[in-house]
């Protein structure tokens, strides 16, 4: 990893390197710890001219550089390590017991039935989730009970900058101990967050005692999407959810009045364009990564169901809770349905690098990621192969 | 030109008004002034040299703090000791806290500008000691006497710390080398143990009455103030003389 | 008793607005009307204070036009009235001046113009002397205090005697000196308004008071101006000092006559160099002119800001060059004297010491060196909002809107004190671009707005002050309507003309004599317009913000927000502080990320200081208004503030 020696002020850097150019995700790790970021809206905004150098915003950003190893090491065990997706100590098939739960869940309700566990048995003492606020946009929501949870469970397309929450909640001396609902972006932020804390904010950051990541694929722009809504006569207040069925080609908006459905590439302009630079879709810095169970042999029965990824101790102490307390069902995924998560993370990989490259203007300069990462370095490989083969 | 009596220096003095003593209760001033006899052994509080014509006199701070009152009584006093007297001020956008001057010329007979050419000064009345050094690097001179208020009101600039305020001994040490005589004071304190920091304009010129360099004194001012003063605001303005006039010792050689 | 009404024959210290007003008096003023303007406020201000006892109207008009409008009212009855402003105030006043001039007026009417030369309070140094030459009316320049009051007094029995206005211009180094004025008689006898109109129509006592037929009317009003100029000759405001055969003649008028005697006697130059000062500048007095500059070749115009008397003595000169001969002229047009700024003692010895080559005297080089020394130890006192002015937090609020929305938006500034957010760009923490004169602010966002068809996306702002709205705005606003310009439109709504003084305006129910009078309300007027009009108090920093957020955002309409909250200098706020405000310095982060000073940084309120030994925020409890306003932007909480009961 490089290390600039000349000194920067840091706000300048985090404009420069990450919000004109393009890349930020809307996380909201730069904001709460201080009063010159805010999230308005799903845009980031410098509401005034900081000039420190070492600030912390530039440092928990998942869009500045990273040592991605020094972050496996503190995290993981090396060997459970896999390329394409992460740190892997098991794979599984998931889904809550409760089936209230399931039909108000996006799939199988796992993340839910694991947060609520964890608050229940005193894991933790508050959950920050993604909820919709007044305009209809996410935002982090802190939650200390069950009916709270449940309300706020089903996926969101849109960004939730969680991380300011939980940066936020973290300041307060009532916080206790905290787990976080992360996309992909936001287990980074929190992962380099545990990374460079200085001694005096090691207790903010040592209260985050559970990440449960989420599988990502993109975000939708809230403008953007809040566009293509009202052009085509769809109230914001009445979607109840939103998901994109596997094997169709569409995007389907639930509402109070029935469903709509949009082609793909519809709903592929409204995208954030960070989205194109993103190297994880299994939220690889989480103690448990959840998704869709899509890859399974029979469509409509793994519609319900979860597919899990089990990445720490911590992680799998909890799974284990969750099936002796009996609020979660598991079983052992098929490889079949591996391969193909393996491939599909792989494919994105590539396509963030081809994107970092066509925005940077060469392969030596891959914006926010390291090039002599390991991980970085095969994917490179093969995608410059895949170039000369063409 | 300067003279200076055997085994004499010059230095300043800082006074607190309440119960704290005087750091040094010596001081002497220049002698030799162009047009004033030699003052050796003179009790500057009780001489009666006669004035320069015209005597140049600012009065500065920082806006808000009273200067145009101070100038007023001044002249006021002045008028009714029979002297002409102009006075050249600003006012408007320079009271939002910016620098004001008040320059007032006193002369026997003629009527001058409002304006003091530079390095013209005679006496350097500041509320504020930075706008004392400001005034003094446009109107000093080697014969100038500066009565300083010694609070600082810090400019927008320094408080966000893009600007640096020099220390108490650089402008001690700034105020020694451009002027023969200076006195600095804490007319603030003085002022806000009366109840109001606004007075701390009256606290200087008592300090300046005591000084003996220009003709008045406190019959003078109080004559002043009653014309236009409810007779509580008399007293408390007294007071605030009062107040000066005790910060200022005695010249003794 | 105000010392305006101070008995004849005492000697009183005047500042130079109060002698004009003195002199005034002592004419028999009946009328007097302006707008606050500095440096030429104190007129109006003064008068009202004595309006009661000298049975006079004194009105503070909507803006200079209106106010010359009122005065003209009562000359035209008979009256003898006065029209005070500042040196832009003329150009407001000009269209009606103009035909004013033409029509001619009855009772004796004087526009007292206050120029600001070298721009001390004002973001323009313009000149009223030329509208004098343009309108062919004459012009008076008093010289000193004593001729301030005295050359008011004559000025009303000019105005009279040819039947026009007269035009008495003065400078700040005038309005706002003091000096010796020794008073003279009031008048006992209080005249009756009359106003005739049945007569023929070129019958200026008696017909009807209008500018046609207009060529006719105009070879009157030559007429007029000849008629002065003829008793300008004898006018005893016109003067000579110096000696018989001078090696220099200065030319001079107005403060400028005290610059350059003050130059001669710095020189002792009192043998060789002699003054002609004119009071009387417009029409020039030829005879008098051709006595005094025969008397040498080498002639100095000492005058401020633009060579209005210049450029008339060598006209007349080269009318009379058979008579005059050669002469070498010197002034602002050669470069002797600067062209800009105002002028003062030394750059007139300076010019003085170049014609005549005599050294100009200077301190010694020791005693310089010192200063230079010293002086880089000096940091500059930048002007600011003054503590608890709401101006600070109406700023810091569009700031933070304009910065959420996004698209570089910006505010186009006007005249008041919240002009600083323009001039100093962190006291408006750089919101604000433009700024020109009184109302041009809307105008300017009125047409901004506009050019979204030519590609620029830019939330347009606009900014006045209550004053200003009365003044000059509403015209603009109403064309924003009217041709859709979307702008968000700001009144800063604090109570009064705080910049000039604190005088009132038609928002409050107060007026100038002290009268109780009916106020008109800024949220009617807006309403009426068709604007959607929204009110909130700008200390209220969530609530405003959540407003201006909207309106900043939205399309297709005038936002107008009024923010409401009162001057801090005001009577009734002054001294008084609402919160007590303190840091608690445990909780303070200071320099630290988190926080890095954000209070005495970013938000800069003169009484928020940076304690540099202990590093935390400290308040200047004698500087503080105790708005509590910093309470709502720490980040930390560590500004407490607790009500003050009392």
């Amino acid at each position: 990893m490089t290390t600039s020696i000349k000194m920067v002020i840091s706000q300048k850097i985090l404009k420069k390197e990450v919000l004109e150019a393009g890349l930020c995700t809307g996380c909201g790790a730069c904001v709460g710890l201080c009063p010159y970021q805010v999230i308005y809206h799903d845009r980031t905004i410098q509401l005034h001219a900081c000039d420190l150098e070492n600030g912390k915003c530039y440092d928990f950003c998942p869009r500045t550089s990273t040592d991605q190893n020094e972050l496996r090491n503190m995290l993981f065990d090396a060997g459970n390590v896999t390329p394409e997706t992460g740190a892997m100590k098991g794979y599984y098939f998931s889904r809550a017991t409760d089936r209230q739960l399931r039909e108000d869940a996006q799939h199988g309700g796992t993340v839910t039935a694991l947060m609520e566990l964890a608050l229940f048995e005193g894991l933790i003492d508050s959950a920050i989730t993604s909820a919709r606020d007044q305009e209809f946009g996410q935002i982090g929501v802190v939650v200390k009970d069950k009916a709270e949870l449940r309300k706020n469970a089903g996926s969101k397309f849109t960004v939730s900058p969680t991380v300011a929450t939980f940066n936020q909640l973290a300041a307060t001396k009532e916080a206790g101990r905290i787990g976080v609902v992360a996309t992909p972006c936001q287990a980074l932020a929190l992962a380099k967050m545990k990374l460079k804390a200085v001694k005096e904010d090691r207790g903010k950051i040592d209260q985050l005692k559970l990440v449960i990541g989420l599988y990502c694929g993109w975000a939708f722009a809230a403008e953007e999407f809040k566009e293509l809504m009202g052009q085509n006569d769809i109230e914001l207040e009445s979607i109840v959810g939103m998901d994109i069925p596997a094997g169709k080609n569409s995007l389907e908006i639930y509402t109070g009045n029935g469903t709509k459905s949009f082609p793909l590439s519809d709903a592929q302009a409204c995208i954030r364009s960070a989205c194109d630079y993103c190297f994880d879709s299994t939220a690889e810095y989480a103690d448990i990564s959840v998704g869709a169970a899509r890859f399974g042999e029979n469509g409509e029965e793994m519609r319900h169901w979860n597919q899990m990824i089990v990445r720490t101790g911590k992680g799998s102490d909890l799974i284990e809770l969750a099936i002796k307390r009996g609020v979660l069902e598991v079983r052992e995924a098929p490889a079949e349905s591996l391969r193909q998560l393996k491939n599909a993370a792989g494919e994105k990989k590539k396509a963030a690098l081809q994107n970092i490259i066509r925005k940077s203007g060469s392969a030596k300069n891959l914006l926010y990621l390291d090039r002599h990462d390991p991980v970085v370095r095969r994917f490179l490989a093969k995608q410059l192969s895949n170039k000369e083969n063409r | 030109m300067k003279h200076r009596v055997s085994n004499t220096k010059l230095h300043s003095k800082i006074y607190r008004g309440g119960s704290e003593s005087p750091i040094s209760k010596t001081e002497c001033i220049e002698i030799g002034k162009p047009n004033c006899p030699a003052l050796a052994g003179q009790n500057v509080a009780t001489r009666h040299a006669p004035y320069k014509d015209p005597m140049n006199v600012i009065i500065t701070g920082v806006g808000g703090q009273g200067n145009v009152m101070a100038s007023r009584v001044l002249a006021g006093m002045l008028v009714s000791a029979g002297y002409v007297v102009t006075i050249g001020e600003t006012f408007g956008m320079s009271q939002r806290g910016g620098s004001v001057m008040s320059h007032l010329r006193i002369s026997p007979a003629s009527v001058l500008s409002p304006q003091i050419p530079r390095g013209s000064a005679d006496i350097l009345v500041a509320l504020e000691p930075l706008e004392a050094l400001r005034v003094l690097t446009v109107y000093g001179n080697p014969q100038i006497t500066v009565l300083s208020n010694s609070r600082s009101v810090y400019p927008i600039g320094v408080i966000t710390g893009e600007l640096s305020y020099p220390s108490p001994d650089e402008m001690n040490t700034a105020f020694e080398k451009l002027s023969a005589v200076h006195w600095m004071i804490d007319a603030t304190s003085a002022a806000v143990a009366l109840g109001n920091p606004v007075l701390s304009n009256i606290v200087m010129i008592g300090a300046l009455a005591k000084t003996g360099q220009l003709p008045i004194d406190r019959r003078a001012f109080a004559r002043e103030i009653n014309k236009n003063m409810s007779a509580d605001k008399c007293t408390l303005n007294l007071k605030a003389f009062d107040a000066g006039m005790g910060m200022i010792e005695n010249i003794v050689d | 008793m105000s010392k305006l009404l101070s008995p004849a024959g005492t000697q009183v210290l005047f500042m130079g607005n109060e002698a004009i007003a003195r002199g005034a008096l002592e004419a028999g003023l009946n009328v007097a009307a302006g707008y606050p303007g500095t440096p030429s406020s104190e007129i109006i201000e003064s008068l009202a204070g004595v309006a009661r006892e000298r049975k006079l109207y004194v009105e503070w008009s909507t803006n200079e036009k209106v106010a010359l409008e009122v005065a003209a009212a009562a000359s035209f009855a008979g009256l003898r009235s006065m029209c005070v402003m500042k040196q832009n105030g003329v150009n407001v006043a000009s269209d009606f001046l103009l035909h004013l001039t033409a029509s001619g007026t009855r009772g004796g009417l004087i526009l007292v113009t206050c120029e600001d030369p070298g721009a001390l309070s004002s973001v323009n140094e313009g000149e009223s002397r030329y509208f004098a030459r343009m309108l062919e009316i004459p012009l008076l320049e008093p010289s000193s205090f004593q001729e301030a009051k005295d050359l008011t007094k004559w000025a009303f029995e000019l105005s009279e005697t040819i039947g026009n206005v007269v035009m008495l211009r003065s400078v700040t180094r005038m309005s706002h000196a003091s000096g010796n004025v020794i008073c003279g008689k009031l008048t006992t006898k209080f005249r009756r308004a009359k106003f005739d109109y049945d007569g023929p129509v070129m019958d200026s006592r008696t017909g009807p008071v209008i500018t046609t037929p207009v060529v006719a009317k105009h070879a009157l009003q030559q007429g007029k101006l000849k008629m002065a100029g003829e008793l300008f000759e004898d006018c005893p405001f016109n003067s000579y000092s110096g000696p018989k055969h001078p090696e220099l003649l200065i030319v001079t008028s107005s403060a400028c006559f005290l610059y350059s005697q003050e130059a001669i006697r710095m020189h002792n130059l009192q043998k060789r160099v002699g003054i002609l000062k004119l009071s009387c500048t417009w029409p020039l007095p030829q005879k008098l002119l051709k006595k005094y500059l025969c008397l040498t070749d080498k002639i100095m115009i000492v005058e401020e800001v633009l060579p209005f008397l210049e450029e008339n003595v060598k006209v007349l000169a080269a009318g009379m060059l058979k008579e005059l001969g050669i002469k070498t002229f010197y002034g602002k047009m050669d470069k002797t004297l600067p062209a800009v700024g105002e002028l003062n003692p030394d750059l007139v010895a300076a010019a003085m010491a170049k014609i005549m080559k005599v050294r100009y005297k200077s301190l010694p080089a020791a005693y310089t060196q010192k200063l230079q020394k010293v002086a880089v130890l000096i940091p500059v006192r930048e002007l600011t909002f003054c503590p608890g002015c709401p101006h600070r937090a109406s700023y810091w609020n569009i700031h933070n809107a304009l910065q959420l929305d996004g698209r570089e938006g910006f505010v186009c500034g006007d005249i008041g004190c919240y002009a600083m957010a323009a001039l100093f760009p962190a006291t408006g923490y750089h919101t604000t671009p433009t700024l020109h004169s009184m109302g041009s602010g809307t105008g300017l966002a009125s047409g901004f707005a506009k050019l979204d068809v030519f590609g620029m996306d830019k939330p347009v702002l606009a900014i006045c002050g209550d004053s200003t709205f009365y003044h000059a705005v509403i015209p603009a606003l109403i064309n924003a309507q009217h041709n859709r310009a979307d702008i968000t439109f700001i009144v800063l709504d604090n109570s009064g003309t705080a910049m000039t003084g604190f005088q009132p305006h038609p928002g409050l129910t107060v007026s100038a004599m002290g009268e109780s009078v009916p106020s008109v309300d800024i949220a009617g007027i807006c309403k009426a317009i068709g604007a959607n009009v929204a009110i909130s108090d700008p200390f209220d920093l969530e609530g405003t913000c959540k407003i201006l957020n909207s309106f900043v955002a939205g399309k297709g309409s005038l936002n107008i927000l009024i923010m409401r909250q009162i001057c801090a200098l005001s009577p009734e706020k002054k001294g008084k502080k609402t919160f007590d405000v303190k840091v608690d310095q445990a909780l303070c982060l200071g320099e630290l990320c988190g926080c890095n000073r954000l209070c005495t940084r970013i938000f800069r309120c003169p009484a928020l200081t940076w304690d540099r030994t202990k590093k935390k925020a400290l308040i200047d409890e004698v500087i503080c208004a105790g708005c509590g306003v910093c309470y709502s932007i720490c980040p930390q909480k560590a500004i407490t503030k607790t009500e003050v009961i009392n």
